[in-house]
């Protein structure tokens, strides 16, 4: 049981790097994109946080990115292997286009995600482990301190600019 | 669905409802109208009927889409 | 399975923290974590194909539905 826990952990720690990674790369803290993700950027840092970072969580709300592509990545690993994996990952383009969001974010995170996932899944680790992983990682941006996660996030933008 | 699961997203249903009943603020209302909706359809998935959690699960938040156009045709 | 354990308790966490949570852009977070989590435990519980694409078609209702709650409260979309 504790063995579980540690993979979930460290599944955890992996889905969280993809995916902050990925929606940085793309841009994800930009302002623009969907008026939501603005409004909640807004109210966001009215609490306290960060524009760049507030504008990624919004954006993460309002449109499924790499978060989501690498949650339901390994949905369709745990299902189906990579193929699964890739159905997934069409399904979140699919979401994408629907939810009006022209971008590429969630679609190469569940890409990534799927490889990502099946490798480890060789090495040990469950596909279950991601899934629970994931959900934690999540947890960690949007469901603790948006304050502080949006600072953590505004942080990493500068980086990349 | 083990008991403690099924309380858990029970629990979650209630607190959707009681708090849609309870806020004052539209918005919130239909924010607790999405977290019933998350409350109940981990028990349509759990018996097998995938059908009708895919449905629901498209329905739903059309029907919130519906609502916030009612809402703004009234506003305006 | 103590991974659909996990996800469930999240769901409930994330769930209390959107119900005291006054601000409405910032309660959208909290509801955007019940739903991954809720996606993620319907696959959990149902080890099958669709079900796949009843967590998929779940996230991708609730995304769209957030997304069109904080654009009205945003103040619309001019068409």
């Amino acid at each position: 049981m504790l063995g579980e826990i540690l993979h979930i952990l460290a599944a955890a720690v992996i889905a969280w790097v993809l995916f902050v990674t990925v929606d940085i790369f793309f841009g994800l803290p930009k302002a623009g994109g969907v008026s939501g993700a603005s409004a909640i950027a807004r109210d966001i840092e009215a609490g306290g946080g960060a524009l760049a970072g507030g504008n990624m969580m919004g954006n993460i709300v309002c449109s499924p990115d790499a978060s989501a592509g690498t949650l339901l990545a390994a949905c369709g690993v745990y299902v189906a292997g990579i193929p699964g994996g890739l159905a997934a990952a069409l399904m979140v383009f699919i979401g994408n286009r629907i939810c009006h969001d022209p971008g590429y974010a969630g679609t190469t995170g569940a890409v990534l995600a799927t490889f990502i996932v099946y490798g480890f899944t060789l090495v040990g680790f469950a596909a279950t482990d991601f899934i629970a992983g994931m959900v934690l990682a999540i947890l960690s941006i949007q469901g603790l301190s948006h304050a502080r996660a949006s600072r953590l996030l505004a942080r990493l933008w500068r980086v990349r600019q | 669905m083990i008991l403690a699961l099924e309380v858990t997203f029970g629990l979650i249903a209630l607190a959707g409802a009681v708090s849609a009943a309870l806020i004052r603020d539209s918005y919130g209302k239909l924010i607790s109208l999405g977290i019933l909706v998350g409350g109940i359809v981990p028990f349509i998935v759990d018996r097998g009927y995938l059908d009708v959690a895919i449905a629901v699960s498209l329905i739903a938040p059309i029907a919130t889409i519906f609502v916030l156009m009612a809402v703004r045709r009234d506003e305006a | 399975m103590i991974a659909l354990y996990l996800v469930a308790a999240v769901a409930v966490f994330a769930v209390a923290r959107a119900l005291i949570e006054r601000n409405t852009g910032r309660k959208l977070p909290y509801v955007n974590v019940m739903n991954f989590a809720v996606a993620g435990a319907l696959v959990l519980l149902l080890d099958h194909p669709l079900s796949l694409v009843a967590a998929a078609a779940y996230f991708v209702g609730s995304t769209l539905e957030a997304n069109a709650i904080a654009s009205t409260y945003a103040g619309g979309v001019k068409r």
